[in-house]
């Protein structure tokens, strides 16, 4: 088994080694540092969210409201620079209030899953509906410019530690404080016991509806933390930019292999997973392949990487038999 | 402090419409091993779930725990007052470290965020293990162990909590025999250690090695508790099973007629193995084992849901190919399954839309929708003729009463014109009136010349019904009996012990051989 899972990092790895050979000959630009920080700064967002989304999915629930609640946030510290003076206090004031509002809504969806018992993904398609509706009434759809912004948050945005930008370092510290919290917590512990066998971490005496209210709070958190890094990438608020995002976001962790029937999953396979799918974009883009055949490909993968999942799944399941028979 | 570790008393518990438990009592000494028996639905389970906080018994129970008064409300309590329960099914997670699996519930008193010390929980598994002599990695991840090994890392997490008392649902029916007697030694280590354990086990002959006493349950009431050198196993089988339940005979004067069904060499792995029979015109044909036995697994392959690997099936002398459910309907063989509410009925349908619902194809009018008239004639005729009360068609199957929803399931059936019916537990959880109503059904159904099958553990319902008795152990047919000759003892032998090495699948067995074995 554990030659399994290695095994499925290590095939992603391998493919994007093979992708980043096929795409240096597509472009030269392709294997520079440069343009890797670029891949990487582009898709820290994705990359924050696929880390909570990870958690979520190891606990097999699903949360389809990622994206709507990254904006809402965008929206919310976007119109609160309005109101904020130009000054490094302003910067904390957002890095504070970002990520409580995210960790609110989040409440919300864990609430609704774990002590009233809707199915997940009907609670946040309806959270995502809500608040797509809200954010469309109250900015009309308008992309929010950086005139309003304070200076130093335009400042934080460009700042740059040892040629790298400021975002990879938000990436990176997600990263390890979600490592630390699933691999040294027992509320860590209790997500991988949870998707391993509900049953068994009621019996053991986890509170799981505890647990369920955990991730899903997390990953409102991770939101509000996504939402600054966003502002700061396009220094802007776009109501509509990150429609969708949440299929590529389940895409990545799926990818990294983390399973969907709970119970398996890394950060480090998900970072792997999220890289894979923003080096095909990437690739796409240097190709000059059409942006809409990437969703076409992204759609394609994600059943794909669904589908062999769930069959080997099937397969172990049959190989566990039902009744000793006396031969 | 009382001579008791344990003493529950005046347990009762009521489902809805059945009573699980009628004033139970169950008490266990320090350090003894305690077998607790009975049939299948003797009210060993239920038992266990109460001492264990799944269910809550009815008041008036009284429950003491080291002379104590004690309560407990949910799992966590029962565990925390030393009291572990070790599921057929096992509580383990599979995609956790051995380590992890014994330690995790450790720390769910420490708060959310405590840290997991790694070294300490390693080093402590690996001398839980080592305590209890078995050669087990605490870092390999648990669904790579054995089933054998999967216990004991369930045992070690009961030591790891501090048990007083371990109960064991059924620990031996997936073990070979060297794990069995690695098991034993276990246990031995255990009692020695001063820690009383509960064993649930249907192998009497095994439990005679461990038990030092047993208590006895049968149709949810208490038998007695005895001293293992007081009894022997005929006499507890004869605990187990005495009558007490009664049903109308429901055999018929008719001679059954010639072979409809035949079942040859059916096998499939980890299913069952080597069934054979036959089945004339006629005649019921009762199934019975214990639960996991591979009655149903059978039946279902029969009905297509479930392919066999190897073996033929014939109807009527003509080899059938069933591949799914569809080809087994037109064939003419039906399936009644034991979950009729889920898997026999759609609830919050109409009777009559419920009754129509396999031949829909076939009531269909030129333009190829369903002729509502002809639907409401077929469900009219099958509500007459099975009296299916209240006769109200148009309302959702969910408003009636489960012996009434059965006859609607067997209505649905019996408009596809079987031949042969299999019923899987036809009379589970209905009251004791329609249950006799069901038997003179399925017996009317015979007469009238299909062939009728059914799947029973209730011992009283299958020699008040069947011509013929299969009993079936561990996936395969291990008696036949005729039911002039057949007695609960004997079926209760033959599903416990087999027949050992007779290698032949058909086999008639005189009354006399098995008061032998016995």
């Amino acid at each position: 088994m554990k030659s399994l899972f290695k095994q499925k990092e290590f095939s992603i790895i391998a493919i994007i080694i093979v992708l980043s050979i096929i795409l240096s000959f597509v472009s030269p630009v392709f294997l520079t540092i440069g343009n890797f920080i670029d891949i990487i700064e582009a898709n820290t967002v994705m990359g924050i969210l696929a880390i909570g989304m990870t958690l979520i999915i190891i606990t097999s629930d699903i949360d389809v409201s990622v994206a709507a609640v990254t904006t809402a946030v965008a929206v919310i510290i976007g119109s609160l620079f309005g109101y904020l003076p130009d000054s490094w206090l302003s910067l904390v004031i957002i890095f504070i209030a970002a990520p409580i509002i995210g960790l609110v809504i989040g409440s919300v969806n864990g609430f609704l899953v774990s002590k009233i018992n809707i199915p997940a993904i009907v609670v946040t398609l309806g959270i995502l509906n809500i608040i797509n509706g809200l954010v469309l009434y109250f900015t009309n759809g308008r992309y929010l410019n950086s005139t309003n912004f304070p200076e130093s948050f335009l400042a934080f945005s460009d700042f740059e530690l040892f040629g790298i930008p400021i975002l990879i370092y938000i990436l990176a510290i997600v990263a390890i404080l979600t490592w630390y919290i699933l691999k040294h917590t027992f509320i860590g512990r209790s997500v991988l016991a949870i998707g391993g066998n509900q049953q068994s971490a009621v019996r053991v005496g986890i509170d799981y509806k505890k647990v369920k209210l955990f991730v899903f709070a997390y990953m409102g958190f991770l939101c509000g933390v996504a939402a600054v890094a966003q502002t700061a990438y396009t220094t802007a608020v776009d109501p509509n930019g990150l429609l969708g995002l949440e299929l590529m976001v389940i895409a990545a962790v799926v990818l990294g292999g983390t399973n969907i029937h709970g119970g398996r999953g890394t950060v480090h396979g998900t970072l792997l997973g999220v890289l894979l799918l923003a080096i095909m974009e990437n690739g796409m883009i240097l190709a000059r392949i059409d942006t809409f055949w990437q969703k076409v490909v992204t759609g394609a993968i994600i059943v794909f990487a669904v589908s062999y999942d769930h069959i080997s799944y099937k397969r172990k399941q049959a190989k566990l038999a039902k009744i000793e028979v006396e031969v | 402090m009382s001579q008791y570790l344990l003493q529950m008393k005046d347990i009762s518990k009521t489902f809805p419409g059945v009573k699980a438990l009628d004033k139970v009592e169950l008490e266990v000494k320090p350090g003894e091993v305690h077998a607790l028996i009975g049939e299948n639905g003797a009210g060993k389970s239920t038992l266990i779930k109460i001492l264990a906080g799944i269910h809550k018994p009815d008041p008036g129970a009284k429950f003491y725990f080291e002379g104590k008064e004690a309560e407990i409300q949910k799992p966590i309590d029962a565990t925390m007052k030393g009291i572990s329960i070790i599921y057929q099914d096992l509580s383990l997670f599979p995609n956790l470290s051995v380590a992890e699996n014994i330690y995790i519930g450790q720390d769910s008193n420490k708060g959310s965020w405590s840290k997991i010390d790694w070294k300490a929980i390693k080093s402590k598994a690996n001398e839980a293990l080592k305590e209890m002599d078995v050669d087990i990695n605490p870092n390999a991840i648990v669904e790579q162990l054995s089933i054998a090994q999967q216990q004991l890392v369930e045992i070690a997490r009961a030591l790891a909590f501090d048990s007083k008392l371990i109960v064991m649902d059924e620990p031996t029916s997936s073990l070979s025999s060297g794990e069995v007697e690695k098991l034993y030694k276990v246990i031995e280590n255990l009692k020695n250690r001063g820690i009383s354990i509960i064993f649930i086990s249907h192998k009497l002959k095994e439990l005679f090695k461990v038990a030092d006493r047993f208590t006895v349950l049968r149709d949810g009431k208490f038998v007695g508790a005895y001293d293992a050198n007081e009894v022997d196993e005929p006499k507890l089988i004869q605990l187990m099973v005495g009558r007490s339940v009664t049903y109308e005979k429901n055999q018929s004067e008719n001679k059954a007629g010639e072979t409809i069904f035949k079942v040859r060499n059916l096998s499939k792995k980890g299913n069952f193995k080597d069934i054979s029979f036959e089945l004339k015109k006629g005649e019921i044909l009762g199934i019975t084992g214990l639960v996991g036995s591979g009655r149903t697994e059978l039946a279902q392959a029969i009905f297509g849901v479930n392919n066999p690997d190897e073996g033929t099936i014939e109807l009527f002398d003509k080899k059938l190919s069933i591949k799914n459910s569809e080809q087994a309907v037109k064939n003419g063989i039906a399936y009644i399954p034991e979950a009729r509410q889920i898997q026999g009925l759609v609830l919050e349908q109409s009777v009559t839309k419920n009754i129509s619902l396999p031949i829909i194809k076939r009531i269909r009018n030129k333009f190829k929708l369903i002729n509502r008239k002809k639907e409401k004639e077929l469900a009219n005729k099958y509500i007459e003729t099975l009296d299916v009360r209240p006769a109200l068609p148009d309302h959702p199957a969910e408003n009636f009463s489960g012996g009434n929803q059965q006859k609607v399931v067997i209505g649905k059936w019996l408009s596809t014109d079987p031949n042969v019916i299999i019923f899987d537990e036809p009379t589970n959880g209905i009251d004791i009136g329609a249950k006799t109503e069901i038997h003179k059904l399925m017996r009317k159904l015979a007469d009238d010349g299909i062939g009728v099958i059914m799947i029973s553990s209730e011992l009283p319902e299958i020699l008040a019904v069947s011509d013929r008795i299969l009993v079936m152990r561990k996936g395969r047919i291990s008696g036949e009996l005729d039911i002039k000759d057949a007695t609960q003892e004997m079926i209760m032998n033959y599903s416990l012990q087999g027949l050992g090495n007779v290698k032949t699948p058909d086999i008639s067995v005189q009354s006399g051989q098995v008061s032998q074995e016995v």
